[in-house]
C-alpha cells in the first residue's frame, strides 16, 4: 500500500564525491584487492585448464610400472612400440602406418646465452608424434632435424629467459651438446608448449640409452582402452602399465589439488582484506554523516532507505574498482606465462575468473557498507540531530 | 563488538567448512565392498586339484585345463577397469603389512613376485573377454582369495594368462 521512498540514485554518487580524495584512494584500494583475486584466480584456472587439455581422450600412455605419475622415472624397452603396435589391432592406422609415438621425456639442465643451470623439460620424439600429439601445431620454422630443437609456445617462460633467446636459428646446450632451434610449435595451452623436442635418436645418443619413458597410442575411435591395459596385464615380463591420458592428467590435476586449495585460501584471505577496506573507508564516510543521516529520517525517509543509498555508495564504489580491475586483467594478465613446477603455463582470464573477481567485488561492496550504515541507523534520530 | 565476534565466528566456521570438505579419493578409499556377482561364472564349490600360482607358471603347458589359486594382487591396479581381468599372485606370499603403511597393501612390493604372477581373464560362452569389471562380476576385491578354473595361455616370454569360465571365491 505504501512504496518504500528511495533516496535519488545521484544521492550517492554526489556523496562519493563529495570527499574526492577518500573516495580515489579506497576506489584504488578496492582495485588492487580484486586484481590480486584475478591474479589468483586466473592462476588456479590457467593451471587447471594447462592440465585439462593435456590430455587427449583418445590417447593411452604404456610407461613402466613403478614410475606412477613421474613419467621422468619411466624406462621401458625400446621394443615396446613394436610390440604394441603387432599385438593390439585398436590403434589407429593410416596409411599402414600405427599412431604409435615412441618418448623420452626428462628434465635436465639448459644453457641458454650466458645463463647456465636453468631447468628445461626435453621430450625426445619421431615424426609420429604429430600424428599422436594431435593438438600439436608448427607456427615458426621447421620440425628438428638432427641437432636441432622444436621450442614450444611457453618453453621460454619455463627456463626464465626472454621469448628471443629461443627465436629460430638461436642456440642452445644441454647435455654436453649445443642444439639449434628449428622452429616453434603450439599445443593449445596444454602442458607441451613448455617443452623442447628434438630427434628421439638424438637425445637416446647423447644420453647413452636405447630405453624409452613411454609410448603413447591414439587409439580408432570407439576403440577400447582396455583392451590395451589388458595387453600390459598379460604381458607381466614387459612391466607395463597404460592410463588414458586424460586420466593421467586428471591425477596430476589431484596432485595440484593442495596448490589449487592454497591459492583459493589466498583469494579469501585478499578479499577479507578487501572488505576491512571497504569498512575503513565506508565507517569514516558514515561518522562525519550522522546529522546528516538523521536529518533524512526527520523529514521523512525511512531507515531502510537510507540503508540501501548507503549501500549503493559502497557498491557504486566497488562495482567501479571491479571495472577498473577487471580490464588491467583482460588486457595485461591475460595469457602472462607463469614458471611452475611441472613446465609453464598461462594465466587465464575467464569467464570463471571474471564472475568471481566481479562477483567478490561487488561483495565487498556490499559487506564493507553494511555495517557501519546499521550502526549509523541504530542511533537515535533526537541525538544523531545534535551530534557534531 | 559482540556483531564482530559473530562475523568473525561465522567466518572461521566457513573456513573449516570449505577446507574440511575436501575429498579423499586414494587407492585406499576405492576398495570398497564387494557388490552384488554374476552366478554364471562363480562355482559353488572349490575344485579339485587346485595348483598355486607358482606351482602353475612351472608346471602348466599352453592350452592345459587347470585350476590355479590364488590372491588379486601383485601390482598398484590389479583389476582392469572395462574388462573382466585381474593379476593373481601366490598365497604362499605376504602382502605388505598393515605396519608399513602402504596405500596399497596388495601390490606386494616387499615381495619377490618373479615367477608367483598370473593373468587372470575371464571369458564368456563366446570365448571372448567379459566387459564388465571383475569386481562387480565375481563381486571381488583386492586381495581376495580366489580359485580359477580355465585354460592355460603361455607365450614366448613364459607369461601365464588364465582364460577362466569359472571362479571360486574363497570366503576368509
Amino acid at each position: 500500500m505504501f512504496r518504500l521512498r528511495l533516496l535519488p540514485w545521484e544521492y550517492a554518487v554526489r556523496n562519493l564525491l563529495r570527499r574526492p580524495s577518500r573516495s580515489a584512494l579506497t576506489l584504488g584500494a578496492l582495485a588492487v584487492v580484486i586484481l590480486l583475486i584475478f591474479v589468483v584466480v586466473g592462476f588456479i584456472r590457467g593451471l587447471e585448464q594447462s592440465l585439462a587439455v593435456s590430455g587427449d581422450s583418445d590417447v593411452v600412455l604404456v610407461y613402466s610400472m613403478g614410475a606412477d605419475e613421474n613419467i621422468e622415472n619411466s624406462a621401458i624397452a625400446g621394443q615396446v612400440p613394436g610390440l604394441l603396435t603387432a599385438n593390439l589391432g585398436v590403434i589407429q592406422k593410416r596409411f599402414g602406418e600405427p599412431h604409435a609415438s615412441a618418448e623420452l621425456y626428462l628434465g635436465t639442465r639448459v644453457t641458454v646465452g650466458d645463463q647456465q643451470g636453468l631447468l628445461g623439460l626435453v621430450r625426445g620424439v619421431t615424426p609420429t608424434a604429430a600424428l599422436v600429439r594431435r593438438q600439436v601445431r608448427i607456427v615458426e620454422g621447421n620440425w628438428p632435424g638432427p641437432g636441432e630443437i622444436l621450442a614450444g609456445r611457453l618453453a621460454a617462460a619455463k627456463l626464465g629467459v626472454q621469448t628471443q633467446q629461443l627465436a629460430v636459428g638461436q642456440q642452445l646446450e644441454f647435455e654436453g651438446r649445443t642444439w639449434k632451434i628449428s622452429g616453434h610449435f603450439t599445443a593449445g595451452g596444454s602442458a607441451f608448449e613448455s617443452e623442447l623436442w628434438c630427434r628421439l635418436p638424438d637425445i637416446q645418443q647423447v644420453l647413452k640409452r636405447q630405453d624409452l619413458s613411454l609410448v603413447a597410442l591414439l587409439l580408432q575411435p570407439g576403440a577400447n582402452p582396455a583392451e590395451v591395459v589388458l595387453f600390459c596385464t598379460q604381458r607381466i615380463d614387459l612391466e607395463l602399465q597404460a592410463v588414458g591420458e586424460s586420466e593421467y592428467y586428471a591425477s596430476l590435476q589431484r596432485h595440484y589439488k593442495p596448490v589449487r586449495m592454497l591459492a583459493w585460501l589466498v583469494v579469501g584471505l585478499v578479499a577479507g582484506a578487501g572488505v576491512f577496506t571497504g569498512l575503513n573507508m565506508m565507517y569514516g564516510a558514515v561518522a562525519g554523516r550522522i546529522r546528516e543521516i538523521a536529518t533524512l529520517q526527520a523529514i521523512g525517509y525511512r531507515r531502510r532507505a537510507i540503508l540501501i543509498s548507503l549501500l549503493q555508495e559502497g557498491m557504486l564504489l566497488a562495482a567501479t574498482a571491479s571495472l577498473l580491475a577487471g580490464l588491467v586483467a583482460l588486457f595485461w594478465l591475460n595469457g602472462t606465462a607463469v614458471r611452475f613446477t611441472m613446465g609453464a603455463f598461462a594465466l587465464r582470464v575467464d569467464s570463471v575468473a571474471l564472475l568471481v573477481g566481479c562477483g567478490t567485488g561487488l561483495l565487498l561492496g556490499m559487506v564493507g557498507a553494511l555495517p557501519p550504515a546499521i550502526k549509523a541507523l541504530r542511533l537515535p534520530v533526537a541525538e544523531s540531530l545534535k551530534a557534531v | 563488538m559482540l556483531n564482530s565476534a559473530k562475523f568473525g565466528g561465522l567466518l572461521v566456521v566457513a573456513a573449516s567448512l570449505i577446507l574440511g570438505c575436501a575429498e579423499s579419493d586414494g587407492p585406499v578409499a576405492r576398495q570398497g565392498a564387494a557388490t552384488a556377482p554374476d552366478a554364471t561364472y562363480l562355482l559353488t564349490a572349490k575344485p579339485t586339484e587346485v595348483r598355486g600360482v607358482a606351482q602353475a607358471c612351472q608346471e602348466c603347458e599352453n592350452d592345459e585345463l587347470i585350476a590355479v589359486e590364488g590372491r588379486i594382487g601383485g601390482v598398484k591396479k590389479p583389476f582392469v577397469d572395462g574388462i573382466a581381468a585381474f593379476t593373481l599372485i601366490d598365497t604362499k606370499l605376504n602382502w605388505c603389512a598393515d605396519s608399513e603403511g602402504s596405500a596399497t597393501p596388495w601390490d606386494y612390493c616387499c615381495s619377490d613376485k618373479t615367477g608367483k604372477l598370473a593373468a587372470v581373464t575371464i571369458i564368456g560362452s563366446d570365448d571372448q573377454p567379459v566387459a564388465k569389471n571383475a569386481r562387480e562380476l565375481l563381486g571381488v576385491k583386492e586381495l581376495s582369495k580366489v580359485v580359477v578354473h580355465g585354460a592355460a595361455k603361455r607365450d614366448d616370454q613364459g607369461n601365464l594368462t588364465i582364460l577362466a569360465k569359472k571362479v571360486y571365491v574363497a570366503q576368509d
